[in-house]
């Protein structure tokens, strides 16, 4: 990189953000542009770029302020016309070349499923992959998604495993984890071991049965068992029925249990002795008993069922049994080209052989069996033809015989192979998982690639969503209960991966879900939290994005920074053990998942036409009768006088002030005014300004408010929980409770962002939906905070103020007043600066055991 | 507070320029800087940088038309295209020969060749096959586009028996066309299926009457739903050859002719029990009868029309020719070469039933392929033994030579499913593009990009005609949803 943009890059305790007018001038400056891509030094022409004026880079023409570039790109430098972006450089060659030659090809060794991370990044539709090149993206797409429900499955299975509702629960999840879970102690492999060899000693006994040298004779002179046998079966019965009535009563869901295979088979295993001894003692009459004989003797044959039980024990005959199911296309086929062959040559040998004298081929379906005989290669040698034609026949249906099966037989055993090694690969995984676990708890820093388990939380999430979605009311039941925000379950929605219109279905419906997952970290350490800090920077810049592109080039930009809200304080709790204790202890993967939940917000986000808030000429008039009814509302507007028809208005909004008053209640009825209008209004653009009047207004009946009313319906900027997160500040006591509370809110402000998104959306896009539509979780997580405000003012901190203004801190804690007005005056100023630093304050983080007061910039992030 | 955009550059950079004059070019290729030497460039005075260097004192106009962007100050030239596949391209001025870089989309790397107007016959060999592979997927994904744009095309100017023959074309032929269309493939495969059953149950001694003759006959109502099913097959028949567009290409199609070949045995044997009596006698009729009867096996291959999975075996098995005569070869050797050893070894055998060595070839090949009736079995020791071999060299002839069969067919059954889903997202494609290009919008400067021949491979010249000219109504009008699309653009 160059100098000069080491220079600038510094910018952010340094110097002022460059005028908007060098940026058009350096722009204007060359036909050509750079742009620096993990590393890799690009070169192209601004005309190249405009091609598709939709995309990230499109839009970097248009940007021309400060704000607006960072929000497209990560750094830049207007002397080298250099513009910085933090992505993977070998996708970006692939992108790069969309633009030049309009085919987009996907380089062969990158994974599909980054490829598919860079395209949304890039704002590029993988819609426009070329043929070639997307049966390879796809097929690999659609295994890494087939292997993701999979898992996700499993997952399910785990949460399943829950025993936190009924009596004895303890004592059941032990007997559970007994017998099922063979690896989970010595005990239970030993049962184990013992339950194969009842099914080995069974299975014996059943064939000894029937030797005629041991079976006895009853007086009808029908042979009957051996008793010895027949005790051997009624122990080797009981064992079974023992096991299946323990595993029935330890289970978590009954009716799963009743439907699961490897359970029908143990049900079926031992039903035939019941029903047999039933209808022996029911049926003592010599008159029917023949009858019931008969039936018995089914019963009887039911009994080898019992072979299957060695399933349970067994992940190879499982795979089997998968598989088959599976490929029952293949094996269609192949009993299809069996079929034809059979048919074929049968008719062929009987036209063949018809004529010969005592010939066993008496008519076609007789030949069949002799086909089927010859083209399995068995040839028993019963039927054979005997005529020159007909022997000839006879060798072509061999050889014939042997393609026909051989062919389709490959691709069955290929899903085999792919479901073995999907099953192996899985035991190893949840080993590593739990050492995973248990390398956390003995607080060694776990590492792992980040964007790996974005791929798989995307799907894997979004598979969950949907299905354990009536699950949610009880679980809120049980947050509003424990009021522990590490209970909180953040939402995870999904990017979904075609980028669809299906996406908003899922996101709708999956808002009021939890993915369980904020649980997990409960020992994370500032360094990781840190790595959060510094994903969520890259998110914040997303929703501007569309502000920017929705403003008509030509016409007199004004943009609405939705981003110079800083964030609310988050109060904070008060009940670290509490904390601690509901925490789940999760998959590592999960807790990545947490950390990594932006970047699909983000892809989104660029997408969304409803974040877009296009404020045109009118938004002047708003402002105007605005300004009268908020005093406390105050705004910034700064028209620099500018060259040319650019023209940019930068709004410090009054929220601000109002957050900084680090009353939580108070943010609370702002944020519900906000949505109030929101929804009552369809002008997007008048929406946020009409936030100041009721922001003013809210503030004054704050304490009197119906607060659990309220928070309802509140919602928050995603801005404003970002920076939630990023000033969640917690009083030092051990580091590790404190990494774990900072967390939480990192959690919380994450659920919060998505749930405004949500609303959002959904107001926005049906303009007819109540503000009603929020999921009930809202009032958990809010009367969480309000009940807690009380003891939390202490620890309230926004390192805006810190950064922003000297004020000290202490004014802040309780008289909102002052401080929002001193803020307000002071931002009026220099808002520059102000914006300045909401840009960098993910970077600010509080070390801890250093007071709560102290805000470090950290710039080696 | 910098200024951007310094445009003046060191003095030093137009020094070295100078001094090279001619004999140097600097280009650079999408941020990559690259020294070219005049003399090298030269050696293939067609490609793009050659006549870059020939044209350099024709003026800007002539510089303009073959690059970007051009630097007088630093005598730098600027293309905006792939550096990564231009660093692969530039070998063929140091070595006279290409290697694609590994990863680089092959049809990609073609249009990059074909900018820096490099031939494609420098590509070396080991990597011309990869670039062929994906050539031939690429036709085989335009013949499908091309067949579905046929389906959907309906001209409005045709007449109303064109129409109309095109409707009953697609009824009979493209089951996936509509419900209809559907319930009538489903109902041909049934009665295919009970001819077939039909066809084997008359054989069955029991269920036959004996006529006043004494010859055993067919039963009645056999007879009757074999007329009914020829009934259908029939007019299936004539239906499709009425509306084919193509009567000649029609009639030589493989499937037809097994359709023909299941059906005429019937009408021949109908004229020939009817009319036959009078020109020859009634026993060479009742033998051209029975003769006929065995034709009557082709209807189970018309299954092979509803089944994909037949159609597969059917390609696949035309595809490995070679390799199902190599298994036919290995086995005839085993069965010469084992069948005489074997006839000899047991003649020492009082008892033999080896009595000939082409009955023996009986025995070897029911011995090869491990099917073993028992009707022939060695007695020796040493005839033992022999059977012994042959049964392993059996295993060995056919499974060698029927794995590459069994790879066709395994890749085709997996491209099948694969070129499905590629021709329709190519059909997307196209409607995309086409959306684009009525709009006049952003992509248009890129529709004259790839006009201008640079882009596109061969095929898709060819569709652009297509779409662009006939099919935009059809494919605008039949995606609505797709619009979507065009809003993250």
């Amino acid at each position: 990189m160059p100098l000069g943009m080491n220079k600038h890059g510094s910018r952010s305790t340094t110097s002022l953000p460059p005028d908007p007018t060098e940026i058009v001038r350096s722009k204007a400056c060359s036909r050509r542009v750079k742009l620096n891509v993990g590393g890799l030094a690009h070169e192209v022409l601004w005309r190249t770029l405009d091609r598709l004026p939709r995309t990230r880079l499109g839009k970097l023409r248009d940007c021309n302020t400060h704000d607006s570039l960072m929000e497209i790109c990560d750094d830049y430098n207007l002397e080298e016309n250099e513009y910085f972006f933090d992505r993977h450089p070998g996708a970006f060659t692939s992108i790069l070349n969309f633009y030049r030659t309009g085919k987009l090809h996907m380089m062969e060794e990158m994974c599909a499923l980054s490829f598919s991370q860079e395209l949304d990044y890039w704002g590029v539709d993988e819609i426009y992959l070329e043929s070639c090149c997307q049966a390879r993206y796809h097929q690999k797409k659609e295994q890494m998604n087939e292997e993701l429900k999979r898992e996700a499955e499993t997952l399910r299975e785990r949460e399943g495993e829950e025993f936190d509702n009924t009596c004895c629960a303890e004592k059941r999840k032990k007997l559970w984890d007994l017998l099922e879970k063979p690896n989970s102690s010595v005990a239970a492999k030993i049962l184990a071991i013992i339950s194969i060899m009842f099914i080995v000693l069974s299975t014996i006994a059943l064939s000894l049965n029937t030797l005629p040298e041991l079976q006895g004779m009853d007086e009808f002179g029908q042979t009957t068992d051996n008793p010895q046998l027949a005790h051997v079966e009624a122990v080797c019965i009981a064992w079974f029925t023992m096991e299946y009535l323990l595993r029935f009563l330890s289970s978590p869901k009954k009716w799963k249990f009743f439907k699961g295979p490897l359970n029908a088979i143990d049900l079926l295993a031992i039903l035939p002795y019941y029903v047999t001894i039933f209808l022996t003692e029911s049926n003592k009459s010599v008159l029917q008993f023949q009858n019931v004989r008969r039936v018995v003797q089914i019963f009887r044959i039911m009994r080898i069922l019992r072979i299957l039980k060695l399933a349970r024990h067994s992940t190879g005959l499982q795979s089997l049994g998968f598989t088959l199911r599976r490929s029952y296309n293949e094996l269609g086929l192949l009993i299809l080209f069996l079929a034809m062959g059979i048919m074929i040559f049968s008719s062929l040998v009987f036209f063949a052989e018809k004529d010969e004298d005592d010939t066993k081929f008496k008519s076609i379906p007789a030949s069949f069996w002799w086909a089927t005989i010859t083209m399995t290669t068995v040839g028993y040698g019963d039927i054979y033809p005997k005529t020159l034609l007909g022997k000839i026949v006879g060798g072509l249906c061999c050889i014939a015989g042997v393609l026909v099966i051989a062919l389709p037989i490959p691709i069955i055993v290929n899903n085999f192979s792919e479901f073995y090694k999907e099953q192996k690969r899985q035991e190893k995984a949840i080993k590593r998982r739990e050492a995973l676990e248990r390398a956390k708890r003995n607080g060694s820093i776990v590492s792992m690639n980040m964007k790996d388990a974005f791929a798989r939380s995307i799907e894997l999430m979004d598979i969950v969503v949907e299905k354990n979605g009536e699950s949610i009311a009880k679980k809120d039941k049980v947050q509003d209960n424990h009021l522990s925000p590490s209970k909180w379950k953040w939402t995870k929605r999904t990017l979904s991966e075609t980028s669809s219109s299906k996406s908003f279905e899922t996101k709708e419906q999956g808002s009021p879900e939890k993915a369980r997952s904020s649980s997990s970290p409960q020992h994370l350490n500032v360094q990781q939290l840190e790595d959060m800090y510094n994903k969520m920077a890259k998110t914040q810049s997303q929703p501007n994005l569309n502000t920017k592109e929705s403003s008509q080039p030509g016409k007199q930009k004004e943009e609405l920074e939705m981003e110079s809200l800083p964030g609310p304080m988050v109060p904070l709790l008060t009940t670290r053990t509490d904390g601690i204790v509901d925490m789940r202890s999760m998959s590592s993967i999960d807790s990545f998942i947490s950390c990594a939940a932006e970047f699909p917000d983000s892809g989104r986000f660029s997408h969304s036409p409803l974040t877009t808030l296009p404020c045109k000429g009118g938004i002047n008039v708003i402002q105007e009768q605005s300004r009268p009814e908020g005093s406390g509302a105050r705004y910034v507007e700064t028209n620099p006088s500018s060259e040319g028809s650019h023209r940019s208005a930068f709004f410090i909004e009054s929220p601000k002030s109002s957050i900084k008053a680090s009353n939580p209640l108070k943010l609370r009825s702002l944020k519900v005014n906000f949505m109030e209008e929101d929804s009552s209004t369809l002008v997007p653009a008048s929406n946020i300004l009409r936030i100041y009047p009721d922001s003013l207004k809210s503030r004054g009946a704050a304490a009197a408010t119906d607060t659990s009313l309220l928070s309802d319906r509140s919602l928050m900027s995603p801005e404003t929980s970002i920076y939630t997160t990023a000033s969640a500040r917690t009083p030092p006591k051990s580091p590790e409770s404190q990494a774990a509370m900072a967390f939480n809110f990192h959690d919380a402000g994450i659920h919060r962002y998505i749930d405004a998104d949500t609303d959002d959306e959904g107001q926005l896009m049906y303009d007819s939906s109540p503000p009603g539509n929020v999921s009930p979780k809202y009032n958990v997580t809010n009367s969480g905070y309000l009940k807690q405000k009380d003891h939390v003012y202490r620890t309230e901190k926004n390192h805006l103020e810190a950064a922003a203004l000297p004020t000290s801190p202490k004014l802040i804690g309780q008289n909102c007043i002052y401080s929002m007005e001193g803020i307000t005056g002071r931002t009026q100023g220099n808002q520059e600066t102000v914006r300045l630093e909401n840009h960098i304050s993910p970077e600010v983080h509080v070390l801890p055991g250093s007071g709560g007061h102290a805000n470090t910039h950290d710039q080696s992030i | 507070i910098k200024m951007a955009g310094d445009f003046s550059f060191p003095d030093a950079d137009t020094d070295g320029s100078e001094k090279s004059e001619e004999m140097e070019i600097v280009v650079n290729v999408g941020g990559v800087r690259q020294v070219f030497y005049g003399d090298n460039l030269n050696q293939y005075p067609e490609t793009r940088l050659a006549e870059l260097l020939n044209c350099l004192s024709g003026g800007y106009d002539s510089i303009f038309s073959l690059c970007d962007d051009y630097d007088p100050g630093k005598r730098e030239f600027y293309f905006d295209r792939d550096p990564d596949a231009f660093k692969c391209i530039i070998e063929v001025y140091y070595f006279g020969e290409i290697h694609m870089k590994k990863g680089i989309c092959p049809i990609c790397f073609k249009n990059e060749m074909e900018f820096w107007k490099v031939d494609l016959k420098f590509l070396d060999d080991c990597c011309k096959t990869h670039l062929s592979e994906k050539k031939e997927e690429l036709e085989e994904i335009a013949r499908r586009v091309q067949l579905i744009l046929d389906d959907l095309g309906v001209d409005a100017s045709e007449s109303r028996w064109k129409r109309c023959q095109k409707c009953i074309w697609k009824f009979l032929e493209k089951p996936e066309s509509s419900y209809p269309a559907r319930v009538i493939a489903v109902l041909s495969f049934l009665f295919i299926l009970i001819s077939s059953v039909v066809m084997c149950v008359g054989t069955i001694p029991d269920l036959q009457v004996v006529d006043a003759e004494g010859n055993r006959m067919e039963h009645p109502t056999l007879d009757s739903i074999e007329t009914a099913c020829i009934g259908w097959f029939t007019m299936e028949y004539v239906l499709r050859l009425i509306s084919s567009p193509n009567k000649f290409h029609f009639a030589l199609s493989f499937m037809n002719i097994v359709d023909v070949l299941a059906i005429l045995p019937f009408y021949v044997s109908l004229t020939l029990t009817h009319l036959g009596a009078k020109l020859m006698e009634l026993s060479n009729v009742q033998q051209a009868v029975q003769a006929l009867r065995i034709m009557r096996i082709a209807r189970i291959f018309k299954l092979a029309r509803h089944s994909s999975g037949l159609q597969t075996l059917t390609y696949a098995l035309k595809r490995s020719f070679k390799e199902l005569g190599l298994l036919l070869m290995y086995l005839a050797v085993g069965i010469f070469v084992f069948s005489a050893l074997g006839y000899t070894m047991e003649q020492s055998h009082p008892e033999t039933l080896f009595k000939s060595i082409p009955q023996s070839f009986w025995w070897a090949i029911i011995t090869m392929t491990t099917v073993g009736y028992g009707d022939i079995y060695p007695k020796t020791t040493l005839g033992k033994l022999n059977a012994a071999i042959s049964f392993l060299c059996g295993v060995i002839a056919i499974a060698l030579p029927i794995h590459p069969i069994i790879n066709n067919f395994v890749r085709y059954y997996n491209k099948q499913r694969v070129l499905e889903t590629a021709a329709k997202h190519e059909l997307e494609l196209m409607e995309l593009n086409s959306a684009e290009g009525k709009a006049a919008g952003s992509k248009s400067e890129l529709e004259d990009l790839s006009r201008e021949g640079k882009e596109g491979p061969f095929y898709s010249s060819r569709l652009k005609v297509s779409h662009s000219d006939t099919f935009i109504h059809l494919l605008s009008e039949e995606k609505h949803y797709r619009t979507r699309l065009q809003s993250c653009k």
